[in-house]
């Protein structure tokens, strides 16, 4: 079954059984055991004259004309597409509140009792987003006069804001229920919704509790303007929890956003410098992902009756595109449908048990089997541990010593009170002395054990005199030590077939050619910044999906910032490039002189010679390797009517070596190429 | 590739079953657990090309071509011919390779008949050839045809190897004391063998000494990108300079066996042996006319599409490549960076090495270039490479690597923005206050005292000593990939014995090395008095003298707020706040009691209205948080009564019909039973609580 796609597991139906094999697994784990890991943001906006208001043009370059609401709205629209890709299982919702219009499920205005929530009105409910979703919202903050919508339209009389948080709670109970993380996100300029009602602000303080009692998190998204600050100590403080509940530790305020001192973190928009949009986004980017934790209860020993607690997080991990799926279009819209296996006999097709089923080493052509309690055993190299077992200096720790991503601890007082001065002890003395730690790393029960090398966190350079006040790396990497599993002698591949019993290494000439191009070429900063590098084919996996579900035109060319700024390239080291390929052909001539017998017999001539003029060269690589055709036997075919002979391959080739677009189906190519014929 | 042909010549005298030099087994089991390593480790690999036969010599009988023509060849059997061993003839062998009755027999001859042996199965055929002689060496050799046989090995290209026990090696300081002359005659006409015809004499010792550490089977290396290398596009401008490469693994991961699954059938005659499992795949959609509220669909009724969030994309078969991005094949250097700007941890994946095009000594000597420019300026480039044409690009970090053997570019993957996870974490190195406010001095802090007890800790542990580096990778090994596979060895040749133990080798690691622990002890002492850690007790009792209430920013006591409230019945629309807030603020086990009956019957209540499994998981939390906070409670028994009757309700049907579901997600969610082995103030046993999960029981 050559063609079998992979099919979606029902959620959870193994059930909290891992499977031993697959010890790969690098699921975040939920801590209670019982909820769902899955996060829930629910949006709640303000709608109030002052949200609505458009600010005057201004100077700024960057100003950008839309109202608080409007930019909250897009941020929401930002945030939802990002969602889609980055954790397309999480839940997310806007609810507006302050509207004139109430909507609140199948209520309506003749609903027993009137509405249950007046003024609220959720415009997404919270869930997995919908491509009518993204639409809708699309559609409101594309809108030729936005703000004149008539959703947006403000009530007379003041929202109450204990109704809006019990709003909130109804939405996450139904919608979210056993989430591991709750999220309320608030977006405001409004700093004492309750002025005029004390009953209505201490009803608010009780709900914010039975919110935070359900295990919301309410995050506050203030909006300042020049003429007014906003206060949280008005309201908001009382209605804000200093921790979230599902990390203790974890502190609610943002150490990044706090250069600024003396409370000035909380207000958005009152600097010139950034829009609101930008500032907001940030904010909101900065919340957005929540923290999950790879394990929690892993202790970390630094010597046999020494240990102290550590959580495990994943910083580093292939976001790859989601797969495909079968789709059932024989009911009312699209559905996707739900694989599952049915296990049976190859020899008879009869269904087999689950407690029939045994595991079966191969060897030497026959099954050799074990017992599950002796795979068990085989399996088991003692509780989860982090365990230092010496300390090499980092010259030890060549880049090649890499398998796969590095788990991120942090300490946790959890089960050890102290742990954190006794890890940041550790990670200072190991930054100091340029060290790591050789640990013996389980992260699970039965999963594979491998050696991880412990390192600090590589602080970013002091700009203007200031360290980044959370100790965090240029990247943005926190300040922290890191496990690096290491391969074993095992992992370890052999070189690579040469012909030569030693390497042939450049004279020095040649070197000193290379150096300047190195030197003149640094990327910007002298870093790598990820941030700056979008994964080009999966954004465009998800535009183009995005244009088939929304019916939008397709786009035609994608974005692609991983590409090499040729033209920098060619400016910055054209002169040094040209020299090092006169030095090469000189060098590899006075070598050839000296070893006549250097190329031996039976290899093939190389194709292609690295050259500074190898425009020519690539085309012939390429025609030698796609078996592709010439421009004469096109014509030749095209004359007969025959281009559609030729593969796909052989077209897209010959577009690509005609500088003509590569995209769309064979007919396309084909009309594309005869057009080009003809042209000529 | 080559193919490989081994003969073992194994001593079978009646000698060979007695023991020596104060070993606890007989010279020849403990010679065979060489034997026994190298057989199986070469039908692990499950190599068609990988053959072996087996010679014996002293056996009682004798059985080979040459016996008949002439004297001298008795005594010698050919006990395996040379083929793949497949289980059956390994299982079949350790009954043959027992001792004799005799101590007649000439190794000589022996070797003559492997080496005859291998010529009529190798032919002309390009083969590595080997033939491993183990003997005791106290039988008669005659020395005659040494020379004549010698010139026979060297010509047809056969390496002769003799594992000689008790031999004297004094490179490896082994030496047999009282040694017979006959012996030192015998271990000097193997010797003048080797030395004439090819191959080595090796002390058995030796040879089983090095058994401890494991054969790496290597892996043919092959290209997994085979291109150029750019920095600058030769397409538009002719400044553009490009190498050709080719990129193999340096590093990859070797898992253990895998094992499949296969079915018993307990109908069936026990002996019919293992039939093989073959997975059906199959679709099911929605349909709430359908009972069970789905439907089995055919795969060919079915579009293949993406998910894009909630709704399903189909896409045609003829444009399923519509959402890949179009590239061409290459790698291209994006820039440079110093390398002290390297994230270390950021790097994903295995590493690679990137070398010049094989045979192309021009590649070479440019790649060389490249390398050593980087490495003397202590850079390394970004690249991005396309393996081919369509395939997705990846972002990797090239750094130069400068060794004896090899001169190539060190290739890591670097993340992609969608990579990275943005998670803030406070400071370590201070500690802030609500406004902003820096502290110095805080018990998340270290002190002066811990930071240099901790200095001290670190350099008397350290595993680099000079040169010396102990545990360095080419010394570690997988302890789960050799375990698995000892084990999958030693069942095949012992099918009812058990499994062996983990050997020492491979936990050494695992440990902190004793002389490092005994030199490290007095800075540990002083360490541990500095960090002044305490281990968090595993529950705390009567938790609310310990715990406040949660507090909002602003420190506003919500609790005298919730007074006014008078909060009595639970809303269910409110349920779980509301119950914790019971607990949180009722002294009175009244009215605790009181309010675990109310949520219970709304749990209850949400089960019996729920349209299929829609309020399932408002359920499980419900009695998540119920257990959570009978445990905190240390009153297990009032959650184990509400989970009984619940689950004596959902059997008998009233809750709702076919509630099966729910129980099952409960069991999943291991919401049981809290068992003694949970609180000590349970009196449920844990055998008690797994056979309360079954609906049967």
């Amino acid at each position: 079954m050559a063609d079998e796609l992979p099919y979606r597991s029902k959620g959870g139906a193994d059930g909290g059984a891992r499977d031993d094999e697959n010890d790969d697994d690098d699921d975040e784990i939920d801590e209670t055991g019982y909820k769902t890991v899955k996060d829930a943001v629910l949006f709640a906006i303000e709608v109030s004259e002052s949200m609505l208001r458009v600010p005057p043009a201004s100077s700024s370059k960057k100003g950008d004309r839309s109202s608080p609401l409007l930019v909250a709205l897009k941020c929401a629209y930002h945030l939802m597409q990002q969602r889609i890709i980055s954790t397309p299982r999480d839940k997310m919702g806007i609810l507006l509140y302050g509207t004139e219009a109430s909507k609140f499920y199948d209520e309506d205005e003749n609903s027993r009792g009137g509405w249950s929530f007046p003024h609220c009105y959720l415009l997404t409910d919270l869930d997995v987003p919908e491509a009518d979703d993204v639409k809708a919202l699309k559609e409101l903050t594309e809108a030729e006069s936005p703000e004149s919508a008539e959703i947006f339209k403000p009530s007379k009389e003041p929202v109450l804001m204990h109704n809006v948080l019990f709003c909130a709670n109804q939405v996450f109970q139904q919608k979210a229920a056993n989430f591991t993380s709750r999220r309320l996100f608030i977006v405001t300029d409004n700093d004492d919704p309750a002025s005029s009602n004390k009953g209505s602000r201490s009803q608010a303080t009780v709900r914010a509790k039975d919110l935070y009692d359900l295990g919301v998190t309410i995050e506050l998204f203030p909006i300042s303007t020049p003429e007014h600050s906003f206060d949280t100590s008005l309201f908001y403080n009382d209605i804000i929890y200093k921790s979230s509940p599902s990390d203790p530790e974890a502190i609610a305020y943002n150490p990044a956003s706090m250069v600024g001192g003396d409370g000035s973190k909380l207000v958005a928009g009152s600097n010139d410098g950034i829009s609101l949009l930008q500032s907001l986004l940030s904010n909101i980017a900065s919340k957005v992902t929540p923290k999950r934790a790879l394990f929690s209860s892993v202790p970390l020993e630094l010597a046999p009756n020494f240990r102290i607690s550590v959580k495990g997080y994943l910083l580093y991990k292939h976001q790859k595109p989601s797969r495909s799926c079968y789709i059932y279009l024989g009911g009312e819209r699209p559905q996707i449908v739900t694989g599952y296996t049915e296990q049976v006999a190859f020899e008879n097709s009869k269904p087999i048990q689950k407690t029939e089923i045994r595991k079966a080493y191969t060897f030497g052509g026959q099954k050799i089997t074990f017992s599950d309690e002796e795979v068990k055993q085989l399996r088991n190299f003692g509780d989860p541990v982090i365990r230092i077992i010496g300390f090499k200096p980092m010259s030890r720790l060549p880049l090649w010593a890499n398998i796969k991503n590095s788990t991120f601890i942090y300490p946790s007082e959890e089960d050890y009170v102290g742990s954190t001065r006794v890890y940041s002890a550790l990670h200072q003395k190991l930054f100091d002395d340029e060290l790591f730690a050789l640990t013996w790393f389980v992260p699970r029960r039965n999963a594979t054990p491998v050696m991880a090398a412990m390192i600090p966190t590589l602080p970013a350079e002091d700009i203007d005199g200031m360290t980044s006040v959370a100790g965090m790396s240029a990247t943005g990497a926190p300040q922290g030590l890191h496990l690096i599993p290491l391969p074993f002698a095992d992992d370890v591949r052999q070189n690579p077939p040469t012909t030569h019993e030693k390497p042939l290494g450049a004279p020095k000439e040649l070197i000193a050619a290379m150096r300047p191009i190195v030197q003149q070429l640094n990327l910007p900063k002298g870093m790598y910044d990820p941030s700056k590098y979008p994964n080009p084919s999966l954004q465009w996996h998800y535009r183009i999906l995005q244009a088939l579900a929304l019916d939008e035109d397709i786009p035609e060319k994608p974005e692609d910032k991983t590409i090499p700024k040729y033209k920098q390239i060619d400016k910055r080291v054209a002169n040094e490039t040209i020299e090092w390929g006169r030095t090469l052909d000189k060098v590899v001539k006075e070598y050839q002189a000296d070893n006549p017998d250097a190329v031996p017999t039976g290899f093939k001539r190389p194709t292609t010679t690295p050259s500074v003029t190898s425009s020519a060269s690539t085309k012939r690589v390429k025609s030698e390797t796609h078996d592709s055709v010439s421009e004469e036997k096109v014509r030749e075919l095209w004359q007969k009517g025959q281009i559609g002979h030729l593969t796909v391959a052989q077209l897209k080739d010959f577009c690509a070596s005609k500088k003509l677009p590569v995209m769309g189906k064979k007919a396309d190519l084909v009309e594309r190429i005869e057009g080009w014929l003809e042209s000529k | 590739m080559d193919k490989e042909a081994t003969i073992y010549v194994i001593d079978l005298a009646k000698s060979m079953g007695e023991k020596h030099a104060g070993r606890s087994i007989s010279d020849l089991d403990w010679a065979l657990q060489y034997v026994w390593d190298k057989i199986t480790s070469a039908v692990f690999t499950g190599r068609k090309t990988l053959q072996i036969g087996i010679v014996g010599v002293g056996t009682d009988h004798t059985s080979n071509p040459m016996a008949k023509g002439a004297d001298g060849y008795n005594h010698i059997s050919i006990l395996q011919p040379i083929s793949q061993i497949l289980l059956p003839q390994l299982q079949a062998l350790p009954d043959l390779l027992r001792p004799s009755k005799t101590d007649d027999r000439d190794v000589l001859s022996a070797i003559i008949i492997a080496g005859d042996m291998m010529t009529q199965h190798c032919r002309d055929l390009k083969y590595k050839k080997t033939i491993v002689l183990i003997t005791n060496a106290t039988g008669n050799i005659d020395d005659d045809d040494v020379e004549k046989t010698a010139n026979f090995f060297k010509r047809e290209k056969i390496e002769l190897v003799v594992l000689g026990i008790d031999f004297d090696d004094r490179d490896y300081g082994a030496k047999e004391e009282d040694k017979s002359p006959l012996k030192r005659k015998n271990e000097e006409i193997l010797k003048k063998m080797v030395d004439l015809g090819g191959g080595e004499v090796v002390a058995m010792q030796e040879a089983i000494d090095a058994l401890s550490i494991p054969d790496i089977r290597p892996v043919r290396p092959t290209p997994t990108y085979k291109g150029q290398l750019r920095l600058g596009d030769p397409e538009r401008y002719d400044t553009a300079l490009s190498i050709d490469v080719e990129r193999y693994f340096k590093t990859s991961i070797k898992r253990p066996p895998t094992a499949s699954a296969y079915a018993v059938r307990e109908d069936g005659p026990p002996d019919e042996g293992l039939s093989t499992v073959h997975n059906l795949y199959k679709y099911k959609v929605k349909d709430d006319d359908s009972s069970g509220g789905t439907r089995d669909v055919d795969r060919d009724e079915l579009a293949k599409g993406f998910e894009y969030g909630r709704t399903a994309v189909a896409i045609s078969d003829s444009e399923q490549n519509i959402t890949k991005l179009e590239t061409r094949m290459g790698y291209d250097i994006l820039g440079f960076i110093p390398i002290q700007h390297v994230e270390r941890y950021m790097m994903l994946d295995n590493s690679s090495m990137i070398v010049g095009q094989k045979g192309n000594d021009r590649a070479a000597i440019a790649l060389s270039s490249l390398v050593h420019a980087l490495h003397e300026v202590e850079s390394v480039a970004v690249g991005r490479l396309v393996k081919k044409d369509m395939a997705e690009p990846i972002i990797t970090l090239l750094s130069p690597l400068v060794a004896k053997d090899v001169e190539c570019l060190i290739e890591n993957i670097l993340p992609f923005a969608e990579d990275v996870r943005s998670y803030r974490f406070p400071a370590l190195d201070k500690v802030l206050t609500v406004s902003g406010k820096e502290i110095t001095q805080h018990r998340n802090l270290p002190s002066e005292d811990l930071l240099q007890s901790m200095s001290d800790f670190v350099d008397s542990m350290s595993l680099v000593h000079g040169n010396e580096e102990q545990m360095s990778i080419d010394e570690t090994f997988s302890p789960v990939l050799h375990t698995i596979e000892g084990a999958i060895k030693y069942r095949a040749l012992h099918p009812t014995g058990g499994i062996p133990e983990t050997p020492e080798a491979f936990l050494a690691y695992s440990r902190q090395p004793e002389d490092l622990q005994e030199q490290s002890k007095g800075a540990l002492t002083r360490l541990m008095a500095a960090a002044d850690v305490k281990k968090v007790p595993p529950r705390t009792k009567g938790r609310r003298k310990y715990r406040e209430t949660e507090k909002p920013l602003s420190g506003l006591n919500v609790e005298d707020l919730f007074r006014n409230e008078k909060r009595t019945q639970i809303s269910p629309d409110n349920a779980i706040p509301e119950f914790k807030q019971i607990m949180q603020h009722s002294d009175d086990m009244k009215r605790v009691k009181d309010g675990i009956q109310q949520l219970a019957s709304i749990l209850q209540n949400w089960v019996s209205k729920s349209f299929g499994d829609a309020n399932y998981d408002r359920v499980v939390e419900g009695l998540g948080v119920l257990r959570q906070e009978m445990l905190e409670l240390e009153e297990p028994t009032f959650y184990n009564d509400v989970l009984r009757d619940l689950k004596k309700k959902l059997v008998a049907g009233k809750l709702g019909s076919n509630r099966n579901d729910l129980w099952y997600r409960i069991r999943i969610s291991k919401l049981g039973l809290i068992t003694h082995e949970v609180s000590q103030f349970s009196d449920v046993s844990q055998a008690d609580a797994d056979a309360f999960m079954s609906l049967k029981a």
